[in-house]
């Protein structure tokens, strides 16, 4: 089959520019380069405002680049649609509020050429027992498995989701997940946007990270996260500014540091492997009140995706690993 | 046409008992009230009676305040995230176009149906072709009125803006010369506003340009004030709402 020899998505130089209201343009998508292979479950990683659905719009056929090519299972994104090989599920919003569940499910059925039975999607979605309930008497987890049911509708080879579990809470994400796992062991690709680094670890075998449109990080989803998590360590440093400056050019040289930051004499580390750096602060620096925490996930994320000025940005070929 | 999609359009509109009052039964009840109650209701006008005069103004006034809320919400639903939905479907924008087209004259039907029978057991009384293509001329007329709608809709994109559209029409209504005759001044600035040739046009089969005014006496108007009138307005309103889609197209 063809399917097998295709890749699911494929992107090329893709760029997307908004005029803003003031005649300025903003790059929200600047560059990336992608591809998907059938089968795959990938994770778009990245905070909000990286881009993520600006580029997931231009896959879907939403938006139209500003450059670039994009492609899915080798043909323009809008074919892909109107043959039902590629489905998503939207962020909030695109919800008639004055139909019901089954209702919303029946208008979209209509409109692909060969649907999967209405009450088949109703329940695979698990919203057999709100079916007949409006929308707008819906909570926002109900809402997001509707967007999920009419995504099974076309049979889709690909899905993809934004923001699927926004506004969920811990059980009906977990509910969420449980389906999306059935949905990916029948074979197909799966693409989801999410800032939450847990989601993409619990979830993805692969993760794109995405800042300022740009991809900063694409790897197996264990490299990835391996350089993601990681703890920080903070110290005092010598008093003297010539052993202090030589003990910073020292840490920076550590492999697996992402980030050295100074506060007055204290300096604080972030870094994947937490014990080289205590012990070289330790014996060979002069370090005193060193203190070893496990940093946050937004802080570790914050650090790979390069917000901050003195952190050292892994590049792209760096953890490009399935490339 | 997706005959599913609009069913359940349909049902969507005819089940939104507030929107129905104010297209059908107020409407109705206006006629009744200004028209078959009235001592004048029986005297003859043109190809038929002032009841049916009043009828006719009355059910083109529920046929627009239709079209107009189907216009409108169409245009407030794609904004608000509905447009996305179907962008990840097959369904064409024609496609929509068609649903929505069928909903706006289906729905505007229902008033005219409603204010005719009304009419027919009240005392309103004419020449079949004059109720024949009066009926006709209300219904294709409030079509213009959808592009109003859909112009307010695009360009506020709230739901609030959409019936700020349809209360807007009483205003029109008043100087469209429809609930009740003007004359001098009003009547001259009258002629220039939407729905002032949209109403002469309906009940042209009727007065046959005869046109009542305040104290009584009568005018006769040539039929190109009312074409002419509908045809700017249907040129301005398409001119507006091609360029507002585009310029909403530019934003994606």
């Amino acid at each position: 089959m063809l399917t097998n020899t295709q890749p699911a998505v494929e992107v090329r130089d893709l760029t997307k520019t908004f005029r803003t209201p003031g005649g300025g343009t903003v790059r929200a998508v600047d560059g990336i380069d992608l591809t998907i292979r059938t089968g795959e479950v990938v994770a778009f990683l990245g905070p909000n405002g990286a881009g993520k659905t600006t580029t997931l719009d231009m896959v879907l056929g939403l938006t139209e680049p500003t450059a670039g090519i994009v492609s899915v299972f080798g043909a323009p994104p809008r074919r892909a649609v109107t043959s039902g090989r590629v489905s998503a599920v939207l962020q909030t919003g695109g919800l008639l509020r004055d139909l019901s569940v089954r209702e919303t499910v029946q208008l979209i059925a209509s409109t692909h050429r060969h649907p999967a039975g209405v009450e088949e999607v109703i329940e695979r979605a698990g919203l057999t027992a709100i079916a007949g309930r409006r929308v707008a008497k819906t909570s926002g987890g109900e809402q997001q498995r509707l967007r999920f049911a009419l995504a099974l509708l076309p049979d889709p080879d690909l899905i993809v989701l934004d923001e699927p579990t926004a506004g969920m809470d811990v059980s009906s994400r977990r509910a969420f997940w449980e389906s999306m796992h059935a949905e990916a062991d029948a074979g197909r690709t799966v693409v989801f946007a999410t800032h939450y680094l847990e989601e993409a670890d619990a979830f993805a075998q692969r993760i794109v990270m995405v800042a300022q449109g740009r991809v900063v990080a694409d790897g197996a989803t264990a490299q990835v996260r391996a350089r993601a998590s990681g703890r920080s360590v903070s110290a005092d440093l010598p008093a003297d500014p010539a052993r202090a400056t030589r003990a910073l050019q020292v840490l920076h040289r550590i492999p697996g540091v992402l980030e050295v930051r100074t506060e007055g004499r204290r300096v604080h580390v972030h870094a994947g492997d937490s014990d080289a750096v205590a012990r070289a602060l330790l014996t060979q620096l002069d370090a005193t009140a060193l203190e070893v925490t496990s940093g946050s996930l937004e802080a570790a994320f914050l650090a790979i995706t390069g917000d901050s000025p003195t952190s050292l940005v892994p590049t792209h070929a760096d953890l490009e690993v399935l490339g | 046409m997706n005959v599913t999609y609009a069913g359940i359009e349909l049902r969507r509109v005819l089940r939104d008992y507030v929107s129905m009052f104010f297209i059908a039964l107020l409407p109705a009840f206006f006629y009744v009230v200004f028209g078959a109650a009235q001592d004048f209701s029986a005297q003859r006008a043109g190809n038929g009676n002032v009841a049916m005069y009043i009828m006719i103004s009355m059910a083109a006034y529920g046929a627009v305040t239709a079209t107009t809320g189907v216009g409108g919400m169409a245009a407030v639903e794609r904004a608000q995230g509905w447009g996305r939905q179907l962008g990840l479907t097959p369904l064409a924008d024609h496609a929509y176009v068609a649903v929505k087209a069928f909903v706006a004259v289906v729905v505007a039907a229902v008033p005219i149906a409603l204010i005719y029978l009304v009419g027919v057991l009240t005392g309103a009384e004419g020449e079949v072709l004059a109720w024949v293509l009066s009926a006709l001329v209300v219904l294709l007329g409030a079509s213009v009125f959808a592009l109003y709608g859909l112009v307010m809709g695009l360009a506020f994109r709230t739901e609030a803006a959409v019936s700020a559209a349809s209360g807007v029409l009483v205003i029109m209504g008043f100087l469209g010369n429809i609930f009740v005759p003007l004359s001098g001044t009003m009547l001259a600035i009258a002629r220039f506003t939407p729905l002032y040739g949209y109403a002469a046009l309906a009940r042209y089969p009727v007065t046959e340009g005869t046109v009542p005014t305040t104290d009584g006496t009568l005018l006769q108007e040539p039929l190109w004030y009312a074409l002419a009138n509908v045809g700017v307005w249907l040129t301005v309103l398409a001119l507006l709402a091609t360029w507002l889609v585009r310029r909403g197209r530019d934003r994606q």
